[in-house]
């Protein structure tokens, strides 16, 4: 299906031969890496996680806002950060990285490297429970004989016309891929050493420096059609890392009575105006678990598109215990945006968990098989 | 950064038992990492079950793990933390760090007591306790107020080139005067603000007195920090008759994303060498009366029986499936797409094949 959205990019080697009638002079010129949604007509992004698009409903909609309330050590956090910057750099968008800790630059080298392989074959095999020997190889297939001949789906980043890729987190993206992109930066260490002026930092001082980079940033590259006739149509993805911890200035994670207890959610707003009129998509981490005052996060959520809380079991009793063996945490999704529409259209199943093996980071539904303890009771 | 000297590491797998401290050829060093030779107990993920990871003592791994991290000793009222301050002041001067103490509650001379003469000698002591608001008027000494990241670099310029470690004595002082994120700040950008002057600032030390914080702020403080130890009282029993036993929980945060926790019991011997004492058992609870095993086998306690045997098995796998054909006619179905229809028949056993033509005995 998203070889059919994408207006049919054909491989030559013949992997689906459906090729979409459209005449010329109508066709959109498409975006790479977006395609239409087919529930509110917006375009859509991939958030770097084929399973995260599945529970947002296809994927990230262009002009809106993803939260990421962090887990209690913010591994699984920085994660989903890092995927959705590596999704950017395999379709070619431009990338905006902004952080109060760490360099982006730093932040870049350590994106995961996409998997080319075709990993759809790897979910069929371990969905055989028919055949108890893992006879599947390359050269015969047991049952799907008759698709062994079929070629491999991507051969190279170029030719990858899909929507959503699957990464390696233990390597790291190809510097060659890296500088293929254009991206920018934003680290408050050095923005305020450049400026230091303004030195008694009201709580808003960093924020405002984001927003005013930000905006200059699409003014400047075109992203809002300022420059309609000169250019490729692109996407900028812009990634937020920890916004509302102290190293941003802002205090609501270490006390209940804040000094400026708007500052986040003003900054948001602004945000997401600059968000809906260009053609940009944003992520952004939020230390939720050490904010005091929750009824800052409630504001937060309101003020976001769509907000997505992890919690992972490091540390916590669920640790040992053998029903979440699988996984690594659980996954809350507060909430999902209503685009066009008077309801947002998400399956409503509310129990997910996540589980990170070496190629791959799934989000499924809790598998609690307890067949004992439901035979006795 | 250079790689760490390969005979911590060793000593610390051989395990030496006794500690050695007070000879003065760097001996107590290897002591410190012989001493606490116990496994790390691993939460979290896990990429590579590497055999050096769990012998290696913990607090030598520590040390040779941090590069420009926030360490944070916690304590309170009931159990002080400033001798394992100490103690973590000691081991770097003996790697030949130099230390810059930024004091602030208590007097140099009494910082400086009990250190061996070759851990003063790289002690550099800012006295922020004499004279913190520079009412007197004098040169020297540091102000509250020249916390930041230039003032402390400009205090660390002064002292020896080559590593440097920045110890707080104590983070509440500051915190008590000046709002935490400008501090946090503040900490974050030291070893860039150092860098840009030559020095190479390798870790920073912070006593912080748990119990005259908001919870938010020491929350938000473990975030930030590199690795938090906490200090507590250790329960009647532990140790021998002299010393002081004391509770550590330490919780450190590596560079791969992988987070460690351990309880410790140590105690402080002369010197300022720590001497650990064992763990406390018990401490995670395991609920021996829930059988974990027949939980996870949903098969177990069935009037039915839902398990194969291997017999059983073999003859499940043996049955051919209604789409199993033969390699010939797979490879053929494969190929063919031009040619017209072929039929393949493959007799199964009950078939009997008789060539003759059944038309032939009539008698017609």
């Amino acid at each position: 299906m998203a070889a059919l959205a994408t207006g049919g990019a054909t491989p030559s080697d013949g992997a689906t031969s459906f090729q979409r009638k459209v005449p010329a002079s109508s066709r959109l010129a498409a975006i790479a890496g977006t395609r239409p949604s087919v529930r509110h007509g917006q375009l859509l992004l991939s958030s770097g996680l084929p399973s995260l698009d599945c529970v947002l409903g296809g994927g990230l909609a262009v002009g809106t806002l993803l939260l990421i309330e962090e887990d209690k050590y913010g591994i699984y956090s920085n994660l989903l950060f890092k995927y959705f910057l590596a999704e950017g750099i395999v379709c070619g968008h431009n990338l905006f990285v902004a952080s109060a800790k760490e360099d982006p630059a730093d932040i870049l080298k350590e994106l995961p490297a996409p998997l080319f392989d075709d990993v759809h074959k790897n979910q069929v095999d371990e969905k055989e429970t028919a055949i108890k020997s893992k006879q599947e190889s390359q050269e015969s297939m047991k049952i799907a004989w008759r698709y062994q001949n079929l070629p491999k789906m991507e051969v190279s980043p170029a030719a990858s016309a899909r929507f959503g890729h699957y990464y390696d987190v233990s390597k790291t993206v190809s510097p060659e891929l890296l500088k293929s992109i254009k991206w920018h930066r934003f680290f408050l260490p050095e923005e305020m050493s450049l400026h230091p002026e303004i030195k008694t930092c009201n709580m808003t001082c960093g924020y405002t420096r984001l927003l005013q980079s930000i905006q200059r940033i699409i003014y400047q590259e075109g992203f809002d059609g300022s420059y309609p006739q000169k250019k490729q149509k692109n996407i900028l993805r812009i990634g937020i890392q920890s916004l509302g911890s102290v190293l941003w200035g802002d205090d609501i994670c270490c006390t209940d009575n804040p000094e400026d207890i708007f500052s986040l959610t003003k900054f948001l707003y602004v945000l997401r105006g600059l968000l809906r009129m260009s053609l940009s998509a944003c992520i952004i981490t939020v230390p939720a678990h050490l904010i005091q005052n929750k009824a800052i996060m409630e504001r937060v959520t309101n003020l976001s598109d769509t907000v997505v809380g992890l919690e992972s079991f490091i540390g916590s009793e669920r640790e040992t215990n053998p029903l979440y063996k699988d996984y690594q945490g659980l996954i809350h999704v507060h909430q999902i945006p209503r685009l066009n529409s008077l309801i947002c259209d998400v399956s409503g199943t509310k129990d997910l968990a996540f589980r990170l093996k070496r190629k791959q980071f799934t989000i499924e539904n809790k598998k609690i098989i307890n067949i004992a303890t439901l035979i006795n009771n | 950064p250079p790689p760490p000297p390969p005979y911590f590491i060793e000593q610390a797998a051989r395990g030496s038992p006794t500690s050695q401290h007070g000879a003065a050829q760097g001996r107590a060093s290897r002591s410190v990492c012989g001493t606490v030779a116990v496994r790390c107990e691993v939460i979290g993920r896990r990429r590579r079950r590497g055999a050096g990871e769990e012998g290696v003592g913990c607090w030598a791994s520590w040390w040779l793990g941090q590069r420009g991290g926030l360490v944070l000793i916690e304590d309170t009222i009931e159990c002080e933390g400033r001798s394992l301050l100490k103690t973590f002041v000691a081991a770097s001067a003996h790697r030949g760090e130099s230390v810059h103490v930024f004091g602030f509650e208590i007097p140099e001379e009494e910082f400086r007591a009990g250190f061996d003469p070759d851990v003063t000698v790289r002690l550099l002591y800012q006295d922020g306790f004499t004279d913190p608001l520079r009412w007197t008027g004098e040169a020297g000494g540091f102000c509250g107020e020249e916390f930041t990241a230039l003032g402390v670099s400009g205090q660390l310029a002064r002292g020896p080139a080559g590593p440097a470690t920045v110890v707080l004595d104590s983070l509440s002082w500051l915190l008590l005067r000046q709002p935490l994120p400008a501090v946090c700040q503040a900490l974050g950008r030291i070893p860039m603000a150092a860098a840009s002057a030559g020095l190479r600032v390798t870790r920073i030390l912070a006593l912080l007195h748990g119990d005259l914080h908001p919870p938010g702020l020491v929350e938000t403080l473990r975030s930030l920090a590199r690795a938090v130890v906490g200090v507590g009282p250790a329960p009647e029993g532990v140790g021998s008759g002299g010393d002081t036993p004391r509770l550590a929980s330490m919780l450190q945060r590596k560079e791969t994303g992988k987070v460690l926790e351990k309880e410790e019991y140590f105690t402080i011997l002369a010197g300022f060498t720590p001497k650990a004492l064992g763990e406390p058992t018990g401490s995670v609870p395991r609920d021996e009366d829930t059988d974990p095993h027949s939980m996870a086998d949903p098969a177990a306690n069935l009037t039915f029986n839902l398990r194969l045997s291997d017999t059983e098995r073999r003859a499940r796998d043996g049955v051919p499936l209604p789409f199993h054909f033969s390699a010939q006619k797979k490879s053929s179905l494969l190929e063919a797409s031009a040619s017209a229809g072929k039929i393949y028949y493959e007799p199964d056993a009950a078939d009997d094949l008789d060539e003759e033509d059944p038309d032939d005995d009539l008698d017609v």
